[in-house]
């Protein structure tokens, strides 16, 4: 369904309204047009309202399906790796290496879509398939991200549950056969549930969805996502609890001072992110050159290697939120809070570049948690009087690597926020996430999704670069030079004379504030010799009314506005009988073909 | 636009099938989630049990290994963490359980287990202040069982710590604060009490105390020996004197007791004072007293480079000394044995002239000593 232009028009309303009452006939087909109206609306529901409600019924979905991929993650877990944090030699290598084998060949012959970002898979339904997730995507991710997660891969569920909320929306939007519109936005609404799930945080769900998916705060989805990550996170809580994620120990910043220490930790966490892009934007290309029979054996070999360092170092195995919480209760010293950044940098890179399917969230989480904490260590060590845990560190350093790596700031800094159900983290968020994402976009131009996309041949529209794309509103286009104003009462002598002074200018008829006309030039010109002996008024021979713009409306709105006038006024907000300028067609195509210098300029 | 074309058969189809499909899996999650939760809280359990035996085997590092891992399955459970933050405590790993604890805090502010566990912490971190922040927490906080006892031990414990660290003044009301939550018929409790008012230098409280304690036993040797220690600091040696008496000799030989024992001996043989005493015999005792103390101002005299006979006096010693000097006649032994009223301003004169000495040249030994404490004593009672 297309909004309606949000454009002042001045079309007067008795223009038309007497036309309907004033008729006997017109009132009672008005009547019956209400009836009818009233009769479905209670009977029948419209598109926009069932979409509300399929919203609901989406993240309720979405909810129970989260639910049961997180028991199967943590059961696969305890099948194949032991109970203990620190599984036995045996299983830790073992386990992840068999794994692989298996998630390989479901991946190659059975699944073959779970591969690759979710994100960028929801995107590409958006953009490019109507909103179509094949539906035994969301029963590959289920199955093999379950496997490979709950093996030991250092790779996390949210990515596969947000792919999993999009699916199931895209199922039942197909299946209530809902417009072509709908469908393609109902992909991230399900995307928004299936997140919201995930990390128990509606609000970053939302937020995510808007920044990194759709790109815009569009009213027309925008209650739909709320409602279905609202509804998916009431359903995963009344089966896994209302906790947070993690659980931080409050504190209070004690002054200005220790906003440094977050802007230090905003430093490494930008270089962090940069690490683990530029190791991705490196490696993928070079493994997927590979031969395609490697394909068999890339999971499993990447299995070997996070099994072999996890016989000393365990931690680094599977999402690691357990040892996210461990460090935020500061369980670990410096040395081994960085030597677990540094390690989970690596096996992420190893699962996430063999073609393993799962998320890249959680290992990001952990390694900001990482090194957020040693980066407070060290702090604390320096400067003993720093009020901060090492857990709030930590904390902070979860939304730090997340801006720096998957580029959403604002998702971040909430997302902080609602793992730990802790407000106060606030402002160090703020400034370390800023700095953090600041960093890497002024040395990693393509953001990660966009450059996984473009690695898999996908032309998806970037996020980033759309939310930061020169937005024109008529003030850019407009002339304030140019135009006549003439009045109602006006002679046509002098109209005629003054425009004949200014052979260029459009001609402008003031009706009343708010209410402007049309003059042609020709007309006045011509009858102006006559004037003398017609009592023509001159608003006789004008069209309009004609729609009017303010300054600081969008170009592409006044674009819709224009129609076929030639040339329409820009009126003051603050009094509609003052013009401002006047805006044509020709004014508003040179505005889009200015160059950035020339913007500049 | 088809938008508002009513879809209601197809679109009702799906939705019923929806719901069914809903109910389908919310059953199979519900099945799933409690078979799960179920599990897990069973492996929690176990290895919460196996923590809790580890540590009581005193391997802590293998306790510390089985709570995380029931944490980890049940992150959320206070006991859990709770155990963990105590194991990583009892491991000098303070710091770690203090993360553990302030987010238990947060969550029960009112805890006294928890705010116990942290004031022991800031307790070992020497942070006094914190310490005792956390400590009235716990005295004042929730317990969950037995809590008048609990509350009775932590500030026990708070004394403890406080005393350690020389605070005595703010222990002082503390203790007495544990004194009046003591019941009398509590005699272990009132031990230790006791000694901590002894600690406290509260010498009233504390023979108050040992008197109770004594009422109960009175053969008990720390109650006596406390006794008369208080007897001897309050000046009150008849008291001393009889608790003393009723130790074993080897108790009284112990170093805590000794000096006291031979400084209240020296003032009973010393004192003129004693009831029961002859009128020569306190003539006797007096005239030693004044002998002893124009020696002890003599040699302090000598000590310090002055005169004793230097006119006008310029010291305190010199003046008090003089004072005396014209009435040495009048305290000859057959003129106090005759006169008994001379008796007070005689040796009112020897403590004038031991607390002179003791000004000029230092705290006394021995029979001096004796003398001085004496008219301390003297002087706390004519006060």
């Amino acid at each position: 369904m297309s909004e309606a232009p949000v454009v002042s028009v001045t079309v007067p309303v008795e223009a038309v309204a007497p036309a309907i009452v004033d008729s006997p006939a017109a009132g009672q087909e008005n009547v019956r047009t209400r009836w009818e109206s009233w009769m479905h609306a209670v009977f029948t529901l419209r598109e926009d309202r069932f979409f509300l409600m399929l919203a609901v019924v989406i993240g309720v979905f979405s909810g129970l399906v989260v639910v049961c991929f997180r028991l199967a993650i943590e059961w696969t877990q305890i099948t194949l790796l032991g109970a203990s944090l620190s599984p036995s030699f045996p299983r830790v290598v073992l386990a992840p290496t068999i794994a692989g084998i298996v998630v390989a060949l479901l991946a190659i012959h059975v699944f073959s879509r779970v591969r690759g970002s979710g994100v960028n898979q929801v995107k590409a339904a958006m953009y490019i398939s109507n909103g179509y997730v094949p539906f035994g995507t969301v029963i590959g991710k289920f199955f093999v991200c379950a496997l490979a997660i709950g093996s030991g891969q250092s790779l996390g569920p949210e990515d596969p549950s947000l792919l999993m909320g999009a699916g199931i929306a895209s199922l039942l939007g197909r299946s209530l056969r809902l417009s072509q519109e709908k469908l393609r936005l109902i992909a991230p609404v399900g995307t928004a549930a299936g997140l919201a799930a995930a990390f128990n945080a509606p609000i970053s769900a939302v937020l995510f969805v808007i920044e990194e998916v759709i790109g815009t705060w569009s009213a027309g989805v925008l209650g739909a996502i709320v409602l279905a990550a609202v509804s998916s996170v009431v359903t995963m809580r009344a089966f896994l609890g209302p906790d947070s994620l993690f659980r931080v120990p409050p504190f209070r910043l004690a002054g200005p001072g220790e906003v440094l220490a977050y802007a230090a930790l905003g430093v490494a966490g930008g270089a962090a992110s940069l690490l683990l892009l530029k190791w991705i934007v490196f490696a993928r290309p070079k493994m997927q050159a590979l031969p395609r029979w490697t394909e068999y054996f890339q999971p499993a070999a990447a299995g070997l290697l996070i099994g072999l360092i996890g016989i000393r170092f365990p931690q680094v195995m599977g999402a690691g939120y357990a040892i996210v919480d461990q460090a935020m209760h500061g369980q670990f010293v410096w040395q081994l809070l960085l030597l677990l950044a540094a390690l989970k940098l690596l096996v992420t890179g190893f699962s996430f570049l063999s073609g393993t399917p799962g998320g890249l969230f959680a290992p990001t989480i952990f390694i900001g948690a990482m090194l957020g904490g040693a980066v407070g260590s060290i702090e604390h060590h320096f400067f003993p009087g720093l009020t901060a845990t090492i857990g709030t560190f930590a904390l902070v350093g979860i939304g730090t690597l997340f801006a720096g790596f998957l580029r959403t700031p604002i998702t971040s800094v909430f997302m902080v926020i609602e793992l730990s159900g802790n407000y106060t983290a606030i402002l160090p968020v703020i400034i370390s996430t800023m700095i953090a994402y600041g960093i890497s976009r002024a040395y990693q131009k393509v953001p990660l999704f966009d450059l996984l996309a473009r690695q898999d041949g996908l032309l998806l529209p970037s996020i980033e670069e759309r939310r930061e794309m020169t937005s024109f509103v008529v003030e850019d286009a407009m002339r304030t030079d140019g135009v006549l104003v003439a009045e109602p009462g006006e002679h046509i002598v002098e109209v005629a004379r003054r425009a004949e002074a200014n052979p260029e200018a459009a001609l402008l008829l003031r009706m009343r504030p708010g209410e402007w006309w049309l003059l042609d030039r020709d007309d006045v010109l011509r009858l102006a010799p006559d004037a003398a002996r017609t009592t023509t008024p001159i608003h006789a021979k004008s069209k309009g009314p004609i729609p009017y713009l303010f300054r600081d409306q969008g170009l592409a709105e006044a674009l819709q506005v224009m129609g076929d006038w030639p040339v329409l006024p820009v009126a003051s907000r603050a009094d509609l009988a003052k013009l401002e300028g006047i805006l044509t067609l020709a004014d508003t195509l040179h505005a889009f073909r200015k160059t950035p210098k020339e913007e500049a300029e | 636009m088809s938008e508002e074309s009513p879809r209601i058969l197809s679109r009702e189809l799906v939705l019923i099938l929806c719901v069914l499909a809903l109910v389908v899996l919310l059953a199979l999650t519900a099945l799933f989630s409690r078979m799960y939760h179920k599990k897990i809280h069973t492996l929690a359990d176990a290895m919460f049990a196996q923590g809790e035996a580890d540590e009581q085997a005193g391997q802590v590092k293998a306790a510390l290994t089985d709570y995380r891992n029931a944490l980890a399955y049940n992150p959320s459970n206070p006991l859990f963490q709770l155990h963990l933050a105590k194991a990583l405590a009892a491991a000098g790993r303070g710091e770690e359980a203090r993360s553990y604890l302030l987010n238990l805090l947060s969550e029960s502010p009112g805890s006294g287990e928890v705010n116990l566990e942290l004031a022991r912490i800031a307790a070992h971190n020497s942070s006094l202040a914190d310490a005792m922040r956390y400590y009235q927490g716990a005295i004042y906080g929730e317990w969950h069982s037995d809590p008048i006892a609990m509350r009775w031990q932590v500030r026990r414990e708070l004394c403890d710590f406080l005393l350690s660290r020389g605070a005595v003044k703010q222990a002082a009301p503390e203790v007495i604060a544990l004194q009046e939550n003591t019941p009398a018929g509590d005699p272990a409790r009132l031990k230790i009490v006791a000694q901590l008012l002894l600690r406290t230098q509260q010498w009233n409280r504390a023979l108050e105390v040992h008197r109770t304690l004594l009422a109960a036993d009175p053969n008990d040797e720390e109650s006596l020996a406390g006794g008369a220690q208080c007897g001897f600091e309050l000046g009150q040696y008849v008291t001393a004197m009889e608790y003393f008496d009723r130790l074993p000799r080897e108790r009284r030989e112990q170093p805590d007791l000794a000096y006291r024992y031979d400084m209240t001996r020296r003032i009973f043989a010393a004192d003129p004072f004693l009831s029961g005493l002859s009128a020569e015999a306190r003539a006797q005792r007096v005239a030693g007293a004044l002998a002893l103390a124009q020696t002890r101002a003599e040699n302090c005299a000598h000590q310090t480079g002055q005169s004793l006979e230097q006119s006008p006096p310029q010291t305190d010693l010199q003046r008090v000394y003089q004072q005396g000097r014209d009435l040495q006649q009048d305290w000859a032994p057959r003129y106090l044995e005759r006169f008994p009223d001379r008796l007070d301003a005689a040796m009112a004169y020897v403590f004038s002239v031991e607390n002179a000495s003791a000004a000029a040249c230092g705290e006394a030994q021995g029979d001096d000593r004796a003398l001085w404490l004496l008219g301390r004593s003297r002087s706390v009672v004519n006060q």
